[in-house]
Parts: structure tokens; sequence; C-alpha cells
């Protein structure tokens, strides 16, 4: 399936995924807390660039996450300005932008396999409070593996009503694709059953 | 995998003890179900509005599963989305999402399900239209919008009035999926039963 992973070789993508959720985690955090003011905007503005230049992963990728996310600063700025003086709006939007930017970079540099094992380990310290780790990555790697089946079983419902002639509509079409859907549900609990999944 | 038959079960109080593996499937199943939802290719609604059918997907997983299974559901989309995988609406994933002015409203998501589900599944009584109504209602829109609404504000630094106005955008397009959510599982429950079983173990 499709992921946000960038294939790269630099040092950040071969960072162990754990240590770097936390880094930029932290940093975030860091970027959230600043007050609303013009330096504060630069100081976020700034940081968020050298996230993105120190680990060489560069400039033109920094571009495409603020593209993929034009939306929300159009929408922030828009409703920001409304209600607050000039210098909040602007600091408020570019804080925002620059954690949502910042944090990014883990998906953008980590495989999804790697998180999984990460968030896995993460997982072991709650065990005490009788979470099983490896049952939670069961069922987080048997939903990746749903997502598809259950994207052809969308498509499949909606070419056998069109077969039909039947009206597309958002109510024609989720009772069959549930019904299929949770017809497939008890076919993988049956699997996992015969696995030995109590 | 195979060490889990024998692993000895903790105290009622964890949730793990009833959670087999049909509902390790159906869990996985709503956590896609709710991602697919979101998927390019929406829906046309009213004319060529196109509305995210994804909450609909947070509103059926606590009316089909229950209160903790639907909220499990809902956990495991949002991990899924953590872990990069592009599944909310739009296209957008990763850790970024959860530090968004939206971030409320996705944890929103997990409590909502679980609201709806324990108004809906009350007393583990048969489905009633009111009851599933008002559990759709509360949980799914109520409780998201009560969770995610002063999120919004805090990473806005907006007070709450102006952002609880511009959040009710979204109202008619909630209220239309919570209509349907109505209907699909009260059909569901004449269409496939087994959906919703009745499980005397589950408490909510």
């Amino acid at each position: 399936m499709l992921t946000l992973y960038r294939p790269g070789t630099g040092w950040l993508h071969r960072a162990p995924a754990g240590p770097k959720a936390l880094a930029l985690l932290v940093i975030v955090l860091a970027v959230s807390l600043m007050p609303s003011t013009w330096l504060a905007a630069a100081v976020g503005a700034g940081v968020a660039v050298a996230c993105y230049l120190v680990p060489r992963i560069g400039l033109a990728e920094l571009g495409r996450q603020i593209v993929a996310v034009r939306w929300i600063i159009v929408v922030t700025f828009g409703f920001q300005v409304i209600f607050l003086p000039l210098e909040s709006a602007t600091a408020n939007t570019v804080r925002v932008v620059a954690a949502i930017v910042i944090a990014a970079l883990l998906v953008l540099t980590t495989r999804v396999g790697d998180l999984l094992d990460a968030f896995e380990l993460g997982l072991g310290g709650f065990r005490r409070f009788g979470l099983d780790p490896a049952r939670v990555a069961l069922v987080l790697a048997v939903a990746i593996t749903t997502v598809p089946v259950l994207a052809r079983i969308a498509v499949g419902v909606r070419e056998s009503q069109r077969a039909r002639g039947a009206r597309a509509g958002i109510r024609s079409f989720v009772i069959p694709f549930l019904v299929v859907s949770l017809k497939h549900a008890d076919d993988l609990g049956d699997a996992l059953t015969a696995r030995g999944v109590a | 995998m195979t060490d889990q038959v024998t692993t000895p079960r903790p105290a009622p109080a964890g949730i793990r003890s009833r959670i087999d593996a049909t509902d390790i499937a159906r869990i996985a199943v709503f956590a896609a179900l709710t991602a697919v939802l979101g998927l390019p290719g929406g829906f046309a609604v009213f004319g060529s509005v196109p509305i995210t059918a994804q909450t609909l997907g947070v509103m059926l997983a606590g009316a089909v599963l229950g209160a903790w299974r639907g909220a499990l559901a809902m956990l495991v989309f949002l991990a899924l989305v953590a872990l990069g995988l592009p599944l909310l609406a739009g296209g957008h994933g990763g850790l970024a999402v959860f530090v968004g002015p939206t971030a409320g409203y996705l944890l929103g998501w997990v409590v909502g399900a679980f609201v709806v589900g324990a108004i809906v599944h009350a007393g583990g009584r048969r489905l009633t239209w009111l009851r599933t109504s008002v559990g759709v209602l509360v949980g799914g829109i109520l409780i998201v919008y009560a969770v995610g609404v002063p999120v919004s504000a805090l990473v806005l630094r907006l007070p709450l009035g102006p952002t609880a106005l511009g959040s009710a955008v979204f109202l008619p397009g909630d209220l239309i999926k919570a209509a349907i959510t109505v209907v699909v599982t009260m059909t569901l429950v004449r269409a496939y039963p087994r959906a919703l079983r009745a499980r005397p173990s589950v408490r909510a």
C-alpha cells in the first residue's frame, strides 16, 4: 500500500525509529508552546527550515509538505485574522504549520514496518496493565492488510450497482458494503482462530 | 502468536479478556472501513458538494461493535494513521495530524465511538430506533465536537466561541451522516443479525 515514506539514505533515515520519534516530538512540543509573537513566528519557521536542511531532506520536500497543508493554512489564517491582531494570527498560523511539517519528518524518513516495531517495543511498558504488545501489533498488521481488501470490496459493490443501473447514493452503497465487509471480518476471525489466536 | 492460547487472562478489569479472534477481526475491519470511507472518489450527496464519509465509520463502529470494540477500532485506525499511512480524508497521515488544529476531533472519534456504542447497546437490549438515534447524535456529533472544538481553540489560540462557530460548517454533513448511520444500523439488524450478536460478557 501507498505510504508517506520517501526513500533516502541520510542519517535521519538511518536513525532508529523510537529515539527519532521522541526527538521530533520534543521539537514539535517546543515549537507548539512558543508565544504568539513575530519573533516566535520567525524562530518557529527557522526551526522548521533547519529540520529539513540539517538532515539534507531539502527545501523542495519542505515545499511539498507545505503545499499538502495549504487548506489548513488558508482556513487557519483566514479565520484567525478576523478575530485576532495580525501579529497573533500570523504567529499562530506559522506555529501550527511548523509543528505539522516537523512532525511529518517522522513518516517521511521511517518505513511503516520499522515504526510498527518501535511502537510494539514502546508498548512493552504497558504490559503490567494487562496489555499484550504482540496482540496489539497483530491487530495493526491485520488492519493494514484489510484496507486494500475493503477498498476492492467497495469498488466491487459500486460496479455491481452500476451494472444493475442503481443510482449511486451513499446509503444504497453503505449497507451492501457493510454486510460484505462484516462477512469478510467473520472469515478473518475464523482464519485467526484456525491459526491459534484465541 | 501460539503462546496466546495459554496466556493467563488478566482480571476482568482489563478489556483484553473479552477480546477474542472474532473481535480482533472486527476491530481491524472497522478500522479499515473507516480508512476506505475516506479514500478519494467520495460520494456526492447534495449534487456535487463532496463530504467525507469518514465520520460515518466512527458512528458505525460504535453502533455495530459496541462501546469498547468501537473505541478500539478507532484507536487502531488512528495508530495506522500515526504510523504513516495516508488514510485520513485528503490523503493526510503521519504524526503531523496529531499536532494540527483538527487533532482533537481524532481523539473525539475514540471517545465518540465509545459513547455511541454505550448508548446504542445500553443494557444489552434489542436495538431501538430511538436509542440508536440518540446514541449516534450524542456520541457521533456532540462528543466529537465537545473534544474537537476545545483542542482546536487551544492549538489555534482562539476563543472557544469563534472556534465553535467555525466548526459549525461541518454540522449539516454530520447530521446527514448520523441519519445514514441510524438507517444503516437498523437495516443491518435485519440484513445481517450476526453483526450485532448479543454477548453476555460484554458490559456496555
